[in-house]
């Protein structure tokens, strides 16, 4: 057994350089620019997005971890760090397809029938089909459990009703995997199935949630005699719920190392803005930065450990969520270091008449959804308390 | 990749554990405690705690030591936190490590063999009173080789054979010496720590013969304080991880309104974080151990990242311990107050949580 060693391998250091190589010829200047993308409307952004990242498909930089028989490029974990980390630093933008590319395709190489195999996950992979997440509803949130769409069996088709929210998406989604209550009068966790559902038909609308930063990433989908053929259920009839945690078990594939990537260049911005604005020298400021900074240096370490877990073919189990609590927390706390900091021209979009800050606000005010969905801060520290510690429900 | 320890690493670890727990235990660490006149050294303790290497580890091969790194030795200081264990380890550790770094081949072979065998027991004087960690703190004057000044608090003084103390010279260049017990001029004088699993001392000096260790320049001292930095901060880890443990197990089983306590979200909650921070900061350590073994570039962050993160840590959860075991984690006869106390005289130890805070502002800022 080695000792600790952070190095990756000579192959994945050529990985490395290949990826990077790629990435300086194909982003253009501006796009390296903070806040350029909130400068074009949800449509044009996405739009281009899907058409850049077909492009990477195209030159094989995309399903890096996914066996090459699904059009992936069967790499290693480490080459899938090295791949959020090296994207993270050329300012790729974020994926369109993200929902699918992180939960659906994996639960369907694990447990789809083969004709879902080879329908939906080349499709994905190249944008043809963007998928969307149908769990969430208005009344049922953190408990998943109580979801009230429902289908009923007509004839080989599921006639499905109900609403959907918090959809990432929902406004340029193709298609839906979607936890319906498929057997009538059951309750909590029995009687779910997993439904991927067209979107492109009548019985399907879609409409986009404001949110407080004003952007709409988020949407709500509405069921009205909504049909989905019932060969179309991913795991059995009746196991939707087991086939949502095996589905939610691939969260941890979330990139620890891309996201401190991200989060340290955010660290970096915030502490030019505090020096512009004449408060880098505040002992209770630098306190406050440097606080963040060991949170965010933390999460690096974390990563490496995951991947190293990974690497040893060992079962995370709940450690997910020290992992969301982790980065969702630090970066939140991140961007209350910036209010803090800046203090009255932290809330300011052009403090002075050549500084925009509004690509920090946007952040500032993103950063208050990351402790809510993809499971609560609060849900979280249940699961580490009962699961990983072993207290009592 | 490979972030974790190996398995000779997780072995070393448990024959420590399981030594303490064997022959060190509470009721053991208790008899320290209670005798705060004893010289907090028990003999069985140290020699078997040399006897399985622990003394050994950071030393050459070819001064009779195990030859291995940091991470290696966080594992010790863990497992000595974790068992809120008495005695000098890491000032004796420490004393070799300056010795190994800054002294003469003739220095290294009088000193090394014998400090990693436990036959003799080292300590370090680096900071003066109300003084920074970070080599600006020392209280102590160097003139054609005799020191005159102070130095604390110093771990476990009243029984070292060989102090490696930091001093600057007529031109305020900080450098390294080595005073011997008995030296002339040398007084060592007991500050009473309420940390009564550790005895700590002030050290005056009044033109005391001292012998310069010839590398002991401003980067050694430096490279000193952050091996000190990171197996405190390793001790903190054991002693927060095995506080959190112990309250964990406690809130399992205490019942009150007719239901485990462990079982309210309060509590819940308070633990969880507590078990991520924890958790952040055992990698902390691990990581700087890393960096500093192989002089990374960014070891310096990773240093006050692990200093600060540890203290914190230790501090929160041994405090919550108190709270979390409720009255009888506030009376003598529960074994809280050991593990409250030693977080607290540690943790401002070779740079507090927030001059840990205060480099990395420095280095980022």
């Amino acid at each position: 057994m080695r000792a600790v060693d952070l190095t990756y391998t000579a192959e994945e250091e050529q990985f490395r350089q290949e990826l990077r190589t790629w990435l300086a010829e194909n982003i253009p200047t501006e796009w390296t620019v903070p806040g350029y993308w909130a400068t074009l409307s949800d449509e044009e952004s996405f739009e281009k997005r899907r058409e850049w990242e077909a492009r990477k498909t195209a030159a094989g930089f995309s399903g890096i971890q996914w066996p090459v028989e699904y059009g992936g490029r069967g790499g290693t974990p480490a080459m899938k760090a090295i791949y959020d980390e090296e994207t993270v630093r050329a300012h790729a933008p974020q994926t369109v397809n993200v929902l699918g590319l992180t939960f659906l395709a994996p639960t369907i190489m694990a447990i789809g029938t083969d004709e879902q195999k080879a329908e939906i996950i080349g499709p994905m992979l190249r944008n043809e089909v963007i998928w969307c997440q149908g769990f969430s509803e208005p009344g049922a949130g953190s408990d998943l459990a109580a979801v009230a769409t429902r289908g009923v069996l007509d004839g080989d088709e599921y006639v499905v009703n109900g609403q959907k929210i918090w959809t990432t998406n929902a406004m340029h989604g193709d298609k839906i995997f979607t936890i319906v209550r498929t057997e009538a009068g059951s309750e909590k966790h029995k009687g779910l199935s997993m439904l991927l559902i067209d979107m492109n038909q009548p019985g399907v609308e879609a409409r986009p949630l404001k949110q407080m930063s004003g952007a709409s990433e988020f949407g709500e989908v509405f069921f009205t005699d909504a049909r989905v053929p019932a060969k179309d259920c991913l795991g059995e009839i009746g196991q939707g719920w087991r086939t949502a945690m095996l589905l939610l078990s691939f969260e941890r594939g979330a990139s620890g190392v891309g996201q401190y990537t991200e989060f340290r260049r955010q660290y970096d911005e915030i502490v030019a803005e505090a020096k512009r604005f004449g408060r880098a020298d505040d002992p209770v400021a630098r306190q406050e930065l440097a606080r963040c900074l060991v949170e965010l240096e933390c999460l690096r370490y974390h990563a490496m450990h995951i991947l190293t877990q990974v690497e040893q073919g060992k079962d995370l189990g709940s450690e997910s969520s020290m992992t969301k609590l982790q980065w969702s927390e630090a970066f939140q706390d991140l961007w209350e270091a910036f209010e803090h900091v800046l203090g009255p021209e932290a809330t300011l979009s052009a403090p002075r008449p050549d500084v925009d800050l509004s690509p920090f606000h946007a952040q500032d005010h993103w950063s208050r959804s990351v402790t809510i969905w993809g499971g609560s801060s609060q849900v979280q520290r249940n699961i580490v308390a009962e699961r990983v510690l072993g207290l009592p429900r | 990749m490979f972030f974790a320890l190996t398995d000779e690493q997780q072995a070393f670890a448990s024959t420590v554990t399981e030594f303490l727990a064997d022959r060190f235990d509470l009721e053991a660490v208790r008899g320290v405690v209670e005798d705060p006149e004893g010289d907090g050294h028990p003999v069985t303790l140290w020699k078997g705690l040399a006897d399985q290497g622990t003394l050994a580890v950071l030393v050459p091969e070819e001064h009779d030591g195990l030859g291995l790194g940091l991470v290696d030795a966080q594992v010790v200081a863990r497992a000595l936190g974790a068992g809120v264990a008495p005695g000098p380890w890491l000032a004796t550790v420490l004393a070799a490590e300056a010795v190994r770094i800054a002294g003469s081949a003739e220095q290294q072979s009088r000193w090394l063999p014998a400090l990693a065998a436990g036959e003799t027991v080292g300590t370090v004087a680096l900071r003066g009173e109300g003084g920074a960690w970070d080599g600006s703190g020392i209280t102590v004057d160097a003139n054609d080789g005799r020191l005159n000044g102070s130095a604390s608090p110093v771990d476990y003084p009243a029984v070292a054979g060989l102090i490696v103390v930091a001093a600057t010279d007529a031109s305020g260049t900080p450098g390294l010496y080595l005073v011997e017990a008995g030296a002339s001029g040398l007084t060592v004088r007991d500050q009473h720590t309420y940390d009564g699993t550790a005895r700590v001392g002030a050290v005056e000096f009044a033109d005391t013969p001292a012998e310069a260790l010839p590398n002991g320049d401003a980067a050694a001292v430096r490279a000193l304080l952050a091996r000190g930095a990171v197996l405190n901060a390793a001790d903190l880890v054991g002693v927060a991880r095995e506080a959190l443990t112990r309250t964990v197990a406690y809130d399992r089983d205490r019942n009150q309104f007719g239901v485990p306590v462990g079982s309210f979200q309060a509590l819940k909650h308070a633990l969880a974080d507590l078990h991520v921070a924890v958790t952040m900061a055992e990698h902390a350590v691990l990581f700087a151990a890393h960096a500093v073994d192989t002089d990374d570039d960014g070891a310096a962050i990773a240093v006050a990242v692990a200093g600060s993160k540890a203290s914190d840590a230790a501090w929160n959860a041994t405090g919550a311990m108190i709270q979390f075991f409720g009255g009888i984690g506030f009376t003598w006869e529960h074994e809280a107050h050991f593990f409250y106390k030693r977080a607290r005289r540690r943790a401002p130890l070779f740079g507090s949580a927030a001059e840990h805070r205060e480099a990395l502002a420095a280095l980022t800022m």
